[in-house]
């Protein structure tokens, strides 16, 4: 191959070939047939499903809800992450498992309980419907399910940069006259930038395919609270698959956009960080 | 800019890092802190930086007790191991962070923070690597710039924390030199901790040898050298032999041999100490000879190290130039004689 280096890792051949096999069969073969089977649409009649102006309300709500989502858990996974390797506290390690449980419950599950907390009847329901704030089967309630599902993301990615970040740094930064606020600020954060933004596009990503817990405590109701997952569902479930796979295929190209335009971004800044 | 540490201790858990430390150090000199690794140095550095706290103890920064002074205010410069860049920030803009984070008020105009940026990379023969990032520097240029960052705040103690350390031998060297021609051109306070006894007598105006939390001896490089105040400063200061004597009416004796004369008259158990260069070889008995057999012999560059089995003790090193080890044509497992020019006799107990 013309663009191999010469270098003395054995298997490059090998490995990249395995690659990209395991690529196409597990992510390249599936996209693919979607595609194909969009492509049995004119271009007219795939502009018309796409466009559907319940369908134009679902996107606004799932990429709306989802970027919140993140960028609330880019704040709050960042404070949990700090917490969590700058100070030691009793139970330390129990919060630290807690972290990762929205990993491992089923979706549906914390979908069912967070409706059944936020409710108007239900525990925190209760509390805020005095304020006038409903939060299930609300926008709010997917932001709020969405938030609960991608917490972990950029905890994990966070904490780890965070642990290796030297004490010298904010000890020379000191030194030098700075104050607690120009060190986090000046010192600090460009340094977790890269993982930051790492946490957050999978946080965002996450969020977008998200559908089991959203839909039980969204109330699903058109125009305002349905996701474009559950337009794909309520599609296929009409038999109209030719529709279902048209909005699928919005979905995929404005998510690897999205994400191809963070990971762009993390890229800069981590070159920045001179680790290339 | 004087400091004056005043009897500083300080305790990490159960080990004692500072045991009652009393140091001056004048204005304008060059002070290296020397021992081995957890004789207590760095935490002393540290603790004149504000770093640390002591726990017990005072330090006056030219007669101001400096001791609850945070390190913000404390205005020194703090060099590390290593380096300590910021990654995610230009050359330029490392060396500009101390004149950017202070107040509104006291910050200089952005033209004459450029102004002062430039001179310092010039000061540290960088101008041309203000653009870089710090990774794509060596290890030697990433030290110089955290050398001229520390500067920028006209500090006016100058800490330096094995600033050479993760360097190679010959960086190192150079590195050295270079920081004492700064020095004499600045002359700014400075104290820098170092475990390399070379690079303190090379570079320091005066040494401080630390041992276990403890000052063994402040003195100028000669002074430590050549009249080494312990037993410790002794073995510290380059390589040594050891001989068991016993003192015989004011003379050390070695297997019946006079080598020195003592102050005291007798005792029973003494230790020799004497370095490997100033033994002689030679193939007649002297009056005070010891006998041995060599039985190494290896070239280091300039000089030529033998090894001497001596009997009842541990093999003796002699060190001679190549001119005298050529003159004297030495075998492996030829019989000698060894001459000490120079001894030093340290009584036990």
């Amino acid at each position: 191959m013309a663009f191999k280096k010469h270098s003395v890792l054995p298997g490059f051949n090998l490995s990249l070939g395995y690659t990209l096999l395991y690529l196409t069969i597990i992510v390249l073969l599936p996209l693919s047939a979607l595609l194909l089977k969009s492509s049995g649409l004119t271009a007219h009649a795939f502009w018309a499903v796409v466009t559907e102006p319940r369908v134009l309300a679902s996107y606004r709500v799932t990429f709306g809800a989802s970027l919140l989502a993140a960028l609330i858990n880019l704040f709050s996974g960042l404070l949990i992450a700090w917490v969590l390797v700058r100070y030691s506290f009793p139970a330390k390690r129990f919060i630290d498992a807690l972290v990762d449980l929205p990993f491992a419950l089923p979706t549906a599950v914390a979908g069912i309980a967070l409706a059944t907390i936020y409710a108007p009847n239900g525990s925190m329901g209760e509390l805020l419907a005095p304020l006038g704030i409903k939060v299930a089967f609300t926008p709010l309630g997917i932001v709020l399910a969405l938030t609960f599902i991608t917490l972990p993301f950029v905890v994990r990615t966070v904490q780890p940069v965070l642990q290796d970040l030297e004490v010298e740094l904010e000890e020379a930064a000191s030194s030098l006259g700075a104050t607690r606020l120009q060190i986090f600020w000046k010192v600090i954060l460009p340094t977790l930038l890269p993982a930051l933004l790492t946490g957050f596009a999978l946080a965002f990503a996450r969020a977008i395919g998200e559908y089991g817990s959203v839909i039980f405590i969204a109330g699903n109701m058109p125009y305002v609270s349905e996701i474009t997952p559950l337009m794909i569902i309520s599609k296929l479930e009409q038999y109209d698959y030719l529709g279902a796979t048209a909005i699928a295929v919005v979905m995929l190209v404005v998510s690897f956009g999205l994400l191809l335009l963070i990971n762009g971004l993390q890229w800069w800044s981590a070159k920045r960080l001179g680790r290339r | 800019m004087s400091i004056e540490i005043k009897n500083i201790s300080k305790q990490f858990g159960e080990f004692k890092a500072l045991d009652n430390i009393n140091l001056e150090v004048a204005s304008g000199e060059l002070l290296a802190l020397l021992g081995p690794s957890g004789c207590g140095k760095t935490s002393l550095l540290r603790v004149i930086a504000g770093l640390e706290t002591p726990d017990d103890g005072q330090i006056l920064f030219h007669g101001e007790d400096a001791t609850d002074t945070h390190v913000r205010e404390r205005q020194v410069g703090f060099v590390f191991q290593h380096y300590a860049l910021f990654r995610h920030m230009t050359v330029f803009e490392n060396v500009a962070f101390g004149l950017r984070v202070r107040p509104k008020k006291t910050r200089p105009s952005e033209a004459e923070i450029k102004k002062r940026v430039h001179r310092l990379l010039e000061l540290v023969q960088l101008d041309w690597l203000a653009d870089r990032f710090p990774a794509q520097l060596s290890g030697g240029q990433r030290q110089r710039i955290a050398l001229a960052r520390a500067l920028a705040v006209e500090p006016r103690v100058l800490l330096l924390d094995e600033p050479f350390g993760a360097l190679d031998t010959k960086v190192r060297k150079e590195l050295r030199r270079w920081l004492r021609r700064l020095h004499d051109e600045i002359h700014v306070t400075s104290v820098f901790v170092t475990h390399d006894q070379e690079e303190a007598l090379e570079v320091a105006d005066r040494v401080v040898v630390m041992n276990k939390g403890k000052i063994e001896q402040v003195g100028t490089p000669a002074e430590v050298y050549d009249t080494p105040a312990s037993p410790f400063v002794y073995q510290f200061l380059g390589d040594i032999n050891l001989f068991h004597s016993r003192v015989h009416d004011g003379w050390a004796e070695v297997a019946g041999a006079r080598i020195t004369q003592t102050d005291e008259p007798n005792a029973a158990n003494a230790t020799l100490y004497v370095r490997p260069h100033e033994i002689d070889l030679s193939r007649v008995a002297a009056g005070s000879s010891i006998a041995g057999v060599v039985s190494h012999i290896r070239l280091l560059g300039s000089t030529v190290r033998l090894e001497v089995e001596v009997a009842e003790h541990d093999a003796v090193e002699v060190e001679l130039t190549r001119e005298r080890y050529a003159e004297g044509d030495w075998k492996v497992g030829e019989a000698v004689w060894l001459n000490p020019r120079e001894a030093k006799v340290y009584l036990a107990g």
